[in-house]
């Protein structure tokens, strides 16, 4: 073997030109499924990252997911809104725990607006039951007084580059996450500013890139609204809201904790027979499982495109290798002349075709990570997911191994065909 | 050395006979010149004679062994031991340079590697045939498809002769030579090959040559011998 090394190294160097394309089309092929995996699993990661501790989500019927998306991940929209009289029976229930509303609709330049109870700081956990810490300041207190404070997530502050003390203006609406146009901001909401009194640590999911605030606040700022829109002289200045009852009757979504997650379905039960309003209760994990099964669908396209790739790019060194061949049978003849052995003839062709496969595989892998660490801030700005580009997953090693053993496959192809060849040129090819 | 014993060698089975010839031998050190009109045959006796090809009917054997008693893993293993080859061009492999080309068959063949240890090793070995074929020392390191056609042949013939193999076989080693390097490429063969001690079968159409071998093999006269047989 060692001694075919060197004089195929030698002689692939010798046909670089053609086959630095096979090389390259096999590394973008690589690069393609490696960074598939690692997206996919990234994503799911991020997302089952994003709720913890909490038992049931509670809105107005819909669907699952959507209430899911919704509340935890501030993407897309529901319906309607459930009424506070519901959220108060929820939390009479002897099973539950706690109640966290949550009221959705605003923004502050492109991040979302979250009301809650201070509550919610307590209860509201991520990844494996770590609950949300303050990095600075403190939560927004639950009084007239604390009306317009907010606490903001640590990728809101990273970006704006807002500190305690910051005074910001809500607008109206989920806007499009557009942070170059600051002037464009539509500032309904300017007429109320909010004092950051709070920034949170990064925990790596929606947390971080939303603004909280209390209920009340957002009561208060919609005062004089009438659906949507500022209804004409009834304009209210921030500091006489507070005379007003600035309870709201509707929210977003519930949050509900359990004293024992046994009693879920009893709950989950409880909700769904509600006589007072259509209500339905989600479970995050089944509601995360429904979501893989139809991003599944995507995914599953979208890998094997990308296997389709690989195979195109195996198939064409296969391709590049044939059909050199009949210009290297007097290469061929000659290594026969010094004494090679046909079965040297077919190392020879295998192991070039496995040097090339591999320069493509690792170039492949280097051009991915490469992309990653371009993109990696872009995604996580516009939608939060965290790219691990350290250790490789065993999963990605498979897609990588598999790219490697097909190409050592297709270059079987070539090599035995020279095999033939030689054996029948014996050491006079008659070319 | 070399021993046929009376053969009959067809390209396909029951075709007609591209060979028959009667009983031949040739001893060590002995050089011979094979001639003939082209297409009848020259090529594929030394095919035979290389243990490339195998006869229907009859023996060919080098150093006591009957090709045809080997199988074809060993007839290679055999062959890199014990015979060296060039032909009339396109002998080197282009990406190596003159020095890896001509040390080529110490990496197929032990023997041969071996034999190359009284010179100092395979590296020295290449370097003293290169010095006796003539080529000069600053090409040595160049990259094979740099060489002139004489040049080459220089090197194929050096490479021919490491670890002085039993039998060398050349065909038509001169062809592509301009008439003028001819005497001289042949002058430093048959020298070289009676040092190494090597029988050298050379396949030629050159006739002008063939007063300086020992033996002078008309193959259609041997044809004809072999038909009377």
């Amino acid at each position: 073997m060692n001694k075919l090394l060197n004089i195929a190294r030698q002689s692939a160097w010798n046909r670089r030109s053609t086959l630095v394309w096979v090389v390259v089309s096999l590394a973008l092929a690589t690069a393609l499924l490696w960074t598939l995996e690692r997206l996919r699993h990234d994503i799911r990661s991020s997302f089952s990252q994003s709720v913890s501790g909490v038992d049931l989500i509670v809105g107005a019927r819909s669907s699952p997911v959507q209430l899911m998306l919704f509340s935890v991940f501030h993407i897309g929209s529901v319906p309607q809104s459930m009424s506070m009289d519901s959220v108060h029976k929820l939390a009479q229930h002897r099973s539950v725990s706690w109640v966290v509303p949550l009221s959705l609709g605003d923004s502050h330049r492109g991040f979302p607006v979250l009301g809650t109870t201070p509550a919610y700081f307590q209860h509201f956990a991520y990844g494996d039951k770590q609950p949300l810490a303050l990095r600075q300041g403190a939560v927004f207190a639950d009084t007239l007084d604390g009306l317009y404070e907010a606490v903001i997530g640590a990728e809101v502050a990273r970006q704006t580059g807002y500190g305690l003390g910051q005074s910001i203006t809500l607008g109206h609406g989920m806007q499009d996450h557009d942070h170059d146009h600051k002037g464009e901001q539509a500032d309904e909401h300017a007429d109320k500013p909010f004092k950051v009194v709070g920034i949170l640590a990064p925990t790596g999911t929606p947390v971080d890139r939303t603004v909280h605030v209390s209920l009340q606040a957002l009561e208060a700022l919609h005062l004089g609204w009438v659906a949507g829109t500022p209804m004409p002289g009834g304009h209210i200045p921030a500091d006489q809201a507070r005379k007003f009852n600035l309870q709201p009757e509707e929210v977003t979504a519930a949050l509900v904790g359990l004293k024992s997650r046994a009693a879920v379905f009893n709950v989950q039960r409880f909700v769904n027979l509600y006589e007072e309003e259509a209500l339905m209760g989600v479970m995050p994990g089944v509601a995360l499982g429904e979501l893989w099964s139809v991003l599944g669908l995507g995914e599953n396209a979208l890998l094997a495109v990308s296997a389709l790739v690989a195979l195109v790019s195996v198939v064409s060194l296969m391709a590049v290798v044939l059909a050199g061949l009949n210009e290297r049978r007097r290469e061929l003849a000659v290594l026969r002349a010094v004494g090679a052995a046909p079965r040297h003839v077919l190392g020879l062709l295998t192991l070039e075709g496995l040097w090339v496969t591999c320069a493509g595989v690792v170039s492949g892998v280097l051009l991915a990570h490469a992309g990653m660490a371009l993109a990696t801030p872009w995604l996580q700005q516009s939608l939060g997911i965290r790219l691990q580009v350290a250790a490789p997953l065993p999963t990605q090693l498979a897609l990588a191994g598999a790219v490697l053993l097909a190409g050592l496959l297709a270059s079987l192809g070539p090599a035995w065909r020279a095999y033939r060849l030689s054996l029948a040129d014996g050491l006079s090819p008659r070319v | 050395m070399i021993d046929i014993e009376p053969l009959r060698f067809a390209w396909t089975r029951g075709g007609p006979d591209t060979l028959l010839l009667g009983r031949l031998q040739v001893d060590r050190g002995q050089t011979v010149f094979l001639h003939g009109p082209s297409g009848c045959g020259k090529s594929t006796l030394l095919g035979l004679l290389a243990g490339v090809l195998t006869p229907h009917q009859g023996r060919v054997s080098l150093l006591g062994q009957d090709w045809a008693a080997l199988k074809a893993g060993q007839r290679d293993a055999f062959r890199s031991d014990h015979v060296g080859v060039m032909f009339q061009q396109f002998n080197l492999l282009p990406y190596l340079s003159v020095l890896d080309n001509v040390t080529l068959p110490c990496r197929f063949s032990a023997l041969r590697r071996e034999r190359c240890q009284a010179a100092g090793g395979p590296e020295a070995a290449a370097q003293s045939w290169l010095q006796r074929m003539g080529l000069p020392e600053a090409l040595w390191s160049r990259r094979a498809d740099t060489l002139s056609v004489g040049q080459q042949q220089r090197v194929a013939a050096a490479r021919a002769l490491m670890g002085q193999p039993e039998l060398i076989l050349a065909d038509e080693p001169t062809s592509a030579l301009d008439a003028a390097l001819r005497q001289g490429f042949m002058d430093l063969l048959l020298q070289a090959a009676r040092d190494a001690g090597s029988t050298l079968v050379c396949v030629s159409h050159d006739e002008q040559q063939a007063a300086r071998f020992d033996v002078q093999w008309s193959l259609p006269a041997l044809q004809q011998a072999g038909v009377n047989a």
